[in-house]
C-alpha cells in the first residue's frame, strides 16, 4: 500500500520454520537488517493456512483464515513478507482471488466481521528472496559479502509454489527462472543447474512409491552436476530432502545421494561473516562439510 | 425361459452411473466450474510429474470424467486425485484457464464434504490441529531448545478464537 515505508515489510513466519526449522527463520532475522530490510513482528498472525492440506479441505474456509491475517498486515499498514513457499502462495492466491472476483470477497468479508475485520487487498505479499532481488536488489547483497563463497557449488532447487502459478505469483518466469542463479552469484557461489532442477519435490502426492521416485531422479541429478549442496527456499522441500535422501541413501545403498540442502539465507549468513551455529547448520541431519572451510575462513 | 439377450440390448444395459449431483456440488466450490471450458487437449499431461511416475493418473483424464460426472471413480476409495503434487504445471500450461490442479482440489473439497477423504490425504489431522493450535506443525520441548540456541524468543501460543469464529 502507498502509505507503508519502503523496505519495511510485516513478517509472516508461518509454522514449519519456526516451529520445526527455526535455523531458517535465525538465518533471516541476522541478514536481512544487513541488506536494508527492516523486520516488522506484527501479532495475530494464524497458519497461512497450508495450500495442500487445509485448502484440500475447504477452499472457501482456507481463503477466508488467509484473508484475515492478510487483514492483521492491513491494519499495521505493511505490506508483507513470507520465508515459505507454501505461505507465499496461499497470501497470494488469497489476494489474487478476492480483488478479483468481489462475490468471494462479500462473502470471506461476511465471515471476517464476526471478528470485527475486514479484508480490503491493500497490502501486499512478497516471498523473501523476491523481496531481496527486487527491493535490495543483486548488487547490494553481493556488497553484504565480506567471506564470499568461492568454489562452492550450490544446486539450484526452485519448488513450484513460488513460481507458480506465474501470472499470481509474479516472481520469475516459470520455464526459466534466474531468481535464485542470480542471489547465489552474488555471494561467490556458483549455481548449478541440473538435469531435473525444475522437478517438484513431490511431497504433496499421496502414492505409495511415487515420491520417492521423483526425490530418486532429483537427486542422482544433482550428484551427477557435482553439486556441493542443495539450496533450496521452501522448508517444505528442505523436509523432503533432509529427511528422503538419508532414507533413499541406505535403501539404494548409494551416499552419493546425499547433497546436503540448505537454506538460501543460511548461506547468505555464511556469506555476510555469521558462523555455522548461527545459522544451525550443525543441526541438519545431512552434514555440509563443503561449508566448513568457509565457517573457518577469517572476516 | 427367458428370451436370449441379443447384442442391442446388451449395449443398452447401463455400465457406468452419470452423478449430476456430484457436479452440482462442484460447481458451488471456488473454481469449479472451470472444469467446463476443458476442450480435451491434454496440454496439462506432459508436464504432470504424477502423470510421468504414477501409472495411469492422467489430469485431462480427470477433466473429463468431471465433465461426464463419473463421480465414483473420483471420489470413491481408489481416486487418484490424492496422487496430485499440486505443482501448478497444469495451471501454468492450460490454455482455457481451467485450473486443472484447482478442480482436483474442488474434487478433495468434495470428498471432505462427505466426509470420506482418505486417511494417508492427512487433511482431518492437520485442519484439527490448525484449529486447536493454529499452527500445522506442534511446538515441542525441542523447537524451544533449538530457538534459544539460536537465540531467537520462544513461541507463543496463537489465539485461536478467531478462527473458530470465522470458521463456524
Amino acid at each position: 500500500m502507498t502509505d507503508a515505508q519502503p523496505k519495511k515489510f510485516a513478517f509472516f513466519p508461518g509454522c514449519l520454520i519456526p516451529v520445526r526449522y527455526p535455523q531458517m527463520e535465525a538465518a533471516i532475522r541476522k541478514t536481512l537488517p544487513k541488506v536494508g530490510v527492516e523486520i516488522v513482528d506484527l501479532p495475530g498472525f494464524t497458519c497461512c493456512p497450508d495450500p495442500i492440506y487445509f485448502k484440500s479441505y475447504d477452499k472457501l474456509a482456507w481463503l477466508t483464515v488467509a484473508a484475515r491475517n492478510l487483514a492483521v498486515a492491513e491494519e499495521a499498514g505493511l505490506n508483507l513478507f513470507t520465508i515459505c513457499s507454501g505461505c507465499t502462495a496461499t497470501l497470494s492466491e488469497t489476494y489474487q482471488q478476492l480483488n478479483t472476483n468481489k462475490n468471494l470477497k462479500d462473502e470471506v468479508n461476511e465471515r471476517l466481521a464476526r471478528v470485527g475485520r475486514e479484508y480490503k487487498g491493500t497490502s501486499t505479499i512478497r516471498h523473501v528472496a523476491t523481496v531481496v532481488r527486487d527491493e535490495v536488489g543483486v548488487e547490494a547483497v553481493a556488497a553484504s559479502v565480506v567471506r564470499p563463497l568461492e568454489g562452492l557449488r550450490v544446486a539450484i532447487h526452485y519448488g513450484c509454489h513460488l513460481l507458480k502459478p506465474s501470472h499470481i505469483m509474479k516472481v520469475d518466469d516459470p520455464d526459466d527462472p534466474h531468481i535464485l542463479d542470480d542471489l547465489v552469484a552474488a555471494l561467490g557461489a556458483t549455481p548449478v543447474r541440473h538435469d531435473e532442477w525444475i522437478l517438484c519435490c513431490g511431497k504433496a502426492c499421496k502414492h505409495e512409491t511415487a515420491p520417492s521416485e521423483m526425490m530418486y531422479e532429483l537427486l542422482k541429478s544433482v550428484a551427477a552436476a557435482k553439486a556441493d549442496v542443495l539450496g533450496v527456499v521452501c522448508p517444505s522441500c528442505f523436509n523432503e530432502f533432509d529427511l528422503g535422501q538419508l532414507r533413499l541413501a541406505r535403501e539404494h545403498d548409494d551416499e552419493s545421494l546425499k547433497t546436503p540442502a540448505v537454506y538460501y539465507f543460511q548461506l547468505l549468513g555464511l556469506a555476510q561473516g555469521l558462523t555455522l551455529e548461527d545459522v544451525g547448520l550443525h543441526r541438519h541431519k545431512v552434514k555440509a562439510p563443503a561449508l566448513e572451510k568457509y565457517a573457518a575462513a577469517a572476516v | 425361459m427367458p428370451p436370449k439377450k441379443n447384442n442391442d440390448e446388451k449395449r443398452l444395459e447401463p455400465t457406468v452411473t452419470l452423478d449430476f449431483e456430484f457436479k452440482k456440488q462442484l460447481e458451488k466450490i471456488v473454481d469449479g466450474t472451470l472444469v467446463n471450458y476443458c476442450y480435451q487437449c491434454g496440454a496439462c499431461v506432459g508436464d504432470c510429474p504424477s502423470a510421468r511416475y504414477v501409472e495411469g493418473f492422467n489430469p485431462r483424464e480427470i477433466m473429463l470424467k468431471v465433465l461426464y460426472g463419473f463421480a465414483e471413480e473420483l471420489v470413491g476409495p481408489a481416486s487418484p486425485v490424492w496422487y496430485c503434487t499440486n505443482c501448478y504445471n497444469c495451471y501454468e500450461r492450460c490454455p482455457q484457464n481451467v485450473k486443472p490442479v484447482e478442480i482436483i482440489i474442488a474434487v478433495k473439497n468434495l470428498m471432505a464434504r462427505r466426509g470420506i477423504y482418505p486417511e494417508k490425504a492427512q487433511v482431518g489431522d492437520l485442519v484439527d490441529m490448525v484449529l486447536e493450535t493454529g499452527r500445522t506443525a506442534p511446538v515441542t520441548a525441542m523447537t524451544t531448545k533449538l530457538r534459544e540456541e539460536l537465540g531467537l524468543p520462544p513461541l507463543e501460543a496463537v489465539d485461536t478464537d478467531e478462527l473458530k469464529k470465522i470458521l463456524e
